[in-house]
Order: structure tokens, then sequence, then C-alpha cells
């Protein structure tokens, strides 16, 4: 993995407009250009759904077959890439309703212990790895605005798009999934501003980045 | 609408939403879009699904309406008189012959207990399907 943050939104939405033309003219090839565009994000996107990446590739495949088939149906009136992650979302949904990831409880999920100094690095990604899973174990009425909210990058309005529910419903259900999760990890309540860990500054130079 | 609006204030972030924010991104396989495209070639190969024939079938359904509209009428048109004509009496069975029934209700109150037991069970194991 590469330590970037996943520029889902910023794309060209006049070479997607192109290649949808191209195939809708019968180019099949055309529609290369959208799966190479549209891959990492696709994938990522499946995995913050699923955490595993066998399954995350084979969801995100599925959902650009699906776009495939349903291309004549996407609207121009939107942008292509939310028509996409609509459809994509549908798809990991319904296939994560009849196959669920985890089956323990927010309860059952173990506290990341203080790491010994000497393994600082390490102890920290275990840590947020045991933290980012833990989502997986939140009822689905709140797992799905967390997944999408950091997947946006922390856009409620690009969630609650994606997830075709009114922004008003998407903060809400995050503002309790976020109150789940803080229950669940005391620890992880400090704000940025009181020192964190490397994650935090890494969150923070994003933001003030982007 | 301005989409910073909705984002969070980056002084108002927690730990906790610092991990979240920060996920690693994941590089698809290299077989991924050959994959992809693969499957997408298959499907284009594939012959056009073949629609409906909403035109040869509508008079069949027109046909099957009328015979079910017409039989309807009829039924009633015949059945109201010969329903006057003769009213149903309950017939006279004797005690010996309702004993056996008497123990089919118990019997079908034990089933249809059993039946909810089991789609309790289901339900708690979370499978909704009756299969």
């Amino acid at each position: 993995m590469t330590e970037k943050p996943i520029g889902a939104v910023a794309r060209n939405a006049a070479d997607d407009l192109a290649a949808v033309e191209r195939v809708l003219a019968g180019e099949v090839q055309a529609f290369e250009g959208i799966v190479l565009r549209w891959q990492a994000p696709l994938v990522n996107m499946a995995w913050r759904y699923c955490r595993d990446r066998g399954r995350a590739e084979e969801l995100a495949q599925e959902a650009f077959v699906r776009a495939w088939r349903g291309l004549r149906n996407w609207r121009r009136e939107g942008s292509f890439s939310t028509w996409l992650f609509v459809l994509a979302a549908n798809v990991f949904r319904s296939d994560l309703k009849r196959f669920p990831t985890v089956d323990v409880t927010l309860e059952e999920v173990a506290e990341p212990s203080r790491p010994a100094a000497q393994h600082i690095a390490l102890a920290e990604a275990l840590s947020s790895e045991t933290v980012r899973r833990a989502v997986l174990s939140l009822p689905v009425r709140y797992r799905e605005p967390v997944v999408l909210f950091y997947f946006h990058e922390m856009d409620v309005a690009a969630a609650a798009e994606t997830m075709g529910m009114p922004e008003g419903t998407v903060k809400a259900r995050l503002s309790r999934a976020r109150a789940l999760l803080r229950r669940r990890f005391p620890a992880l309540e400090s704000e940025l501003d009181s020192g964190g860990t490397g994650a935090v500054h890494e969150a923070q130079r994003r933001f003030e980045d982007g | 609408m301005d989409r910073h609006e909705n984002k969070m204030d980056a002084t108002q972030l927690t730990e906790l939403d610092a991990i979240l924010a920060t996920e690693g991104e994941l590089v698809p396989s290299s077989g991924f879009l050959a994959a992809v495209m693969e499957r997408v070639e298959g499907e284009a190969r594939m012959p056009a699904p073949i629609p409906f024939p909403w035109k040869r079938a509508v008079p069949g359904f027109v046909l099957t309406a009328g015979v079910f509209g017409w039989s309807a009428v009829e039924l009633v048109r015949l059945g109201v008189p010969a329903m006057k004509a003769h009213p149903m009496a309950m017939p006279n069975i004797s005690f010996a012959m309702t004993l056996p029934l008497d123990q089919a209700g118990w019997v079908a109150l034990a089933l249809g207990i059993s039946l909810a037991s089991w789609l309790l069970a289901r339900r708690f194991v979370g499978r909704s399907s009756l299969l």
C-alpha cells in the first residue's frame, strides 16, 4: 500500500463522458479508460466495506461489469463518478448483506494497547487497523455512513449522495457511529491539538494540504 | 453549494477521525484491468437479450382477462339464483364422527407452534429466507 490520499472526486469528467460516448457507440475497448481511471477508487472503496483485498477486487470488478451493463442508464445530469459510486455502493451493500464480513460485536473488539517506546510505529499501525476493523462491527445503518464519509475525505454531501440519503440523516448516523466508536475506544477521544500519534499528524497534514 | 462547507474543521478532529481518515491506498493488482475487460468483452460478445414480445402477447393477455371476466360474470349470474333456490343446510354429523376432528385441531396447533419456533430460531441465527 502507498500512503496517499484517495483523490476520488478530482477526476477528468470530460474524459469519462468521451469514453462513455465511445462505449455506447460500440467501441468496447473505450471502457478500458474508465476502468483505468476508476479502478483504484473502486477497489479502495470496496476495501473499506470489507477489509479483504481479494474480495474488494471481486466486488470492484462486479461493480464495473454492472456499470458496463447499465451505462445507457447514466443520465448526464450528474457526474459519471457520482453515478459510478452510487452503483458500486449498491453492489457492495447487497453483497455484504448476503455474506457479512465480521460476526463479532463492537464490544468484542479488543482495545488497542499502549505500546512500548521501541515498538511505537508498529504498534500504532496495528492499533489503527484494529480501529478501522471495528467500523465493520458497527450496526449496518451506522457502518456505511462511516465508510463513505472517510472514503470521500470527510465530505458529508458526497457520502449522502453516494448513499442516496439526505445529508441530515447521514450526519445523524455518523454522529451516532462516532459516539459508539468513541465509547469503545475512549483513548482516541483526544483532539489533534493535544498532540497525538503519527496518524493524527498525517490526517492534519492532509487537511491542511487539501 | 461549497463542498468545503460540509467538511469537518481540522481543529475538531479527534484521533479517531485521524485514524479513519488516513487509510493507505490499496493499489489494484496487475491483472485487475485485464480481468474486468475480459468479463466486459465476454458480455459484449453475447447476443443481445431477446425483448419480450409485448405486441404479440397483448392479444393473449386481453383474451385471458376477457375469459376470466366472463367466467366471473357467469358464476355470479348463475350462482346467485341457484343459492337462493337451494339454501345451504348444515348436515347432521354424529359425535362419533367428529371426535377424530377434535384431535386434528390439536395436531394443527402443535404443527403451528413447531413452525413458529422454527421460524423464530432461523431469525435468531440471521437467516430470513425459508430455505
